[in-house]
């Protein structure tokens, strides 16, 4: 395999309801990314697509529409979707295409717009369930997730404060992110507690909003990217892992795919202690418990430790492990597969010291990302290193 | 081994209905945004031309997707809401199988004064058995009735 270079990332506003199609979106993502790399879309010679299921933007076969807005049109061109996992999974089928040799420079792109599902894109999750024994009772993220949150907690005996503080602690970093939806300042756990109890333990201000958006990232080979840089930023590991969709079967506490994932992509990258060897994270936060199990999955700490290093500062923009610097999902938004622009392109942004207000403190050169999806199924992550 | 037994009612497994819900709010793009506001005023297109090869879009894109460069505002333009018929076909049955009353004819026409085709319900003065080359111009509704969608255009009718 050939090691393989990232040399360019771009993302769309995300908002709640955005004027432009997807297309158009997809397009302005995908233009920002190769402005950045300096390339042409003539230079480029395979798209991968990442987009979630169709019914978020209400267009079946979304990807063969999207296609021309990714610079798609008349190139080997495929779209990659696995629910939440996408955002990581899609640059992980872009790494490959480059990887594998049978492409020297890929473009990834990755869009949803949620705000065409009305009234609220929770219509479509609604659909994800088993129609036999899950969907007669109406069941919804909500509840699903309410009863993890408190099956995490109730194992570790964690303060729902303690969960409260990864809400105000990405909001507060996103406040640099000029991509933004809900960036906060000012936010406390206060705010975060009062906020609306939506199910048992979920408060309103525990949820990443739905969102409109596109991100977009440009791999070459190694080799190709020494025209670009001296000092090149490469995909380390990858790796990704799906459970059963007999959710009900299983102790919800830890997410063994997650972990499973994180092997094999730290197994690549040739990590033995992620925890010493690994400078930053953007673990998936489409939840405020949601990054704690996560960090925990990515061996980042041990189990039920993510909440006490959050309390204690660790994670925070310039504490020891910094998690989510972009602002993540919570406070950067949430177009499930654009969000590889907080997972993915911020490790580049990071990693090449191009992210600015968010920009982390002393010399990052290791971060990983990683996605999460289906009925707390799939997990993919993805190392990436300078040099 | 085929499988030879056939299931002739549906209902008679345990079974329920359901449905899947969707229900959406499409937004018309940056691009379309500009040209149904247009319609809804005027007897004409907008359509956008891409500074660099030259590729003039109806209805007008934001982008070229060849070139891939944003079109600015200086290089759109009003064009006739007319053109040439390129392909057709005449419906005879609706999307249910069932025969239409009166036959569809639907075709694609190129708009004068730009690259590009429309889809567009066809109206002729006879019957024939080709339209291709046959000018055609947009009926739109009544302005008062227009709503900043497709549909505005009731068809595109024979002239000249």
């Amino acid at each position: 395999m050939r090691n393989v270079s990232v040399i360019g990332g771009g993302m769309s506003l995300f908002r709640r309801r955005l004027k432009e199609t997807g297309k158009e979106l997809s397009f302005l993502a995908s233009k920002m990314a190769m402005e950045e790399a300096g390339v042409q879309r003539s230079d480029i010679d395979m798209v991968v697509m990442g987009s979630a299921p169709d019914a978020f933007d209400g267009i079946h076969m979304k990807g063969e529409n999207l296609l021309d807005g990714a610079g798609g049109k008349d190139k080997p061109y495929v779209r990659v979707f696995n629910g939440g996992g996408t955002g990581v999974f899609a640059p992980i089928a872009g790494w490959w295409h480059v990887a594998s040799g049978v492409a020297d420079m890929v473009m990834v792109v990755c869009e949803e717009k949620m705000g065409s599902c009305n009234p609220h894109p929770q219509t479509a999750f609604r659909n994800i369930w088993d129609p036999i024994l899950d969907r007669p009772l109406n069941p919804n993220l909500v509840w699903l997730f309410a009863m993890e949150m408190n099956r995490y907690m109730t194992r570790y005996d964690i303060k729902k404060e303690d969960i409260a503080r990864v809400a105000v602690k990405n909001k507060r970093n996103a406040v640099g992110h000029p991509c933004a939806q809900l960036p906060d300042a000012n936010i406390t756990v206060e705010d975060v507690l009062n906020s609306e109890m939506m199910a048992w333990p979920v408060n309103r201000l525990d949820i990443s909003p739905p969102s409109d958006g596109a991100s977009a990232l440009i791999y070459c080979s190694e080799e190709k990217a020494k025209e670009f840089t001296d000092d090149p930023i490469n995909v380390a590991g990858v790796g990704w892992n799906i459970d059963s969709s007999m959710w009900t079967n299983r102790d919800l506490y830890f997410p063994d795919y997650v972990a499973n994932a994180a092997k094999m992509a730290y197994k690549m990258a040739g990590i033995n202690d992620p925890r010493k060897e690994i400078d930053f994270a953007e673990p998936y936060d489409p939840f405020t418990y949601k990054e704690l199990h996560h960090l925990e999955g990515l061996l980042l700490c041990d189990k039920g430790e993510a909440p006490i290093l959050t309390r204690e500062g660790v994670t925070e923009r310039d504490g020891d492990l910094p998690v989510c610097p972009s602002g993540g999902l919570l406070g950067v938004g949430n177009p499930i597969a654009a969000t590889m622009g907080q997972k993915v392109c911020e490790l580049y942004w990071q990693l090449a010291g191009k992210a600015g207000k968010r920009q982390i403190p002393g010399d990052p050169q290791v971060g990983v990302g990683q996605a999460w999806g289906d009925i707390m199924q799939m997990g993919t992550v993805l190392v990436m290193r300078r040099g | 081994m085929t499988y030879l037994e056939k299931q002739s009612n549906p209902l008679d497994p345990v079974h329920f209905r359901g449905n899947l819900q969707a229900d959406y709010l499409y937004t018309s793009g940056a691009a379309g945004d500009k040209f149904f506001k247009h319609i809804m005023e005027n007897d004409s297109f907008l359509a956008s031309e891409c500074e660099e090869c030259g590729t003039v879009f109806c209805p007008p894109r934001l982008y070229c997707e060849d070139c891939f460069v944003e079109i600015p505002d200086e290089k759109w333009k009003e064009v006739p809401a007319k053109g040439t018929v390129r392909l057709f076909t005449t419906a005879m049955l609706n999307t249910f199988g069932e025969p239409l009353e009166v036959p569809k004819i639907i075709g694609l026409i190129d708009i004068e004064g730009t690259d590009s085709s429309m889809l567009g319900i066809l109206k002729t003065k006879d019957q024939k058995q080709d339209l291709t080359g046959i000018t055609v111009e947009a009926v739109f509704r009544p302005t008062q009735e227009r709503e900043g969608t497709l549909k505005d255009i009731l068809y595109f009718n024979e002239s000249g």
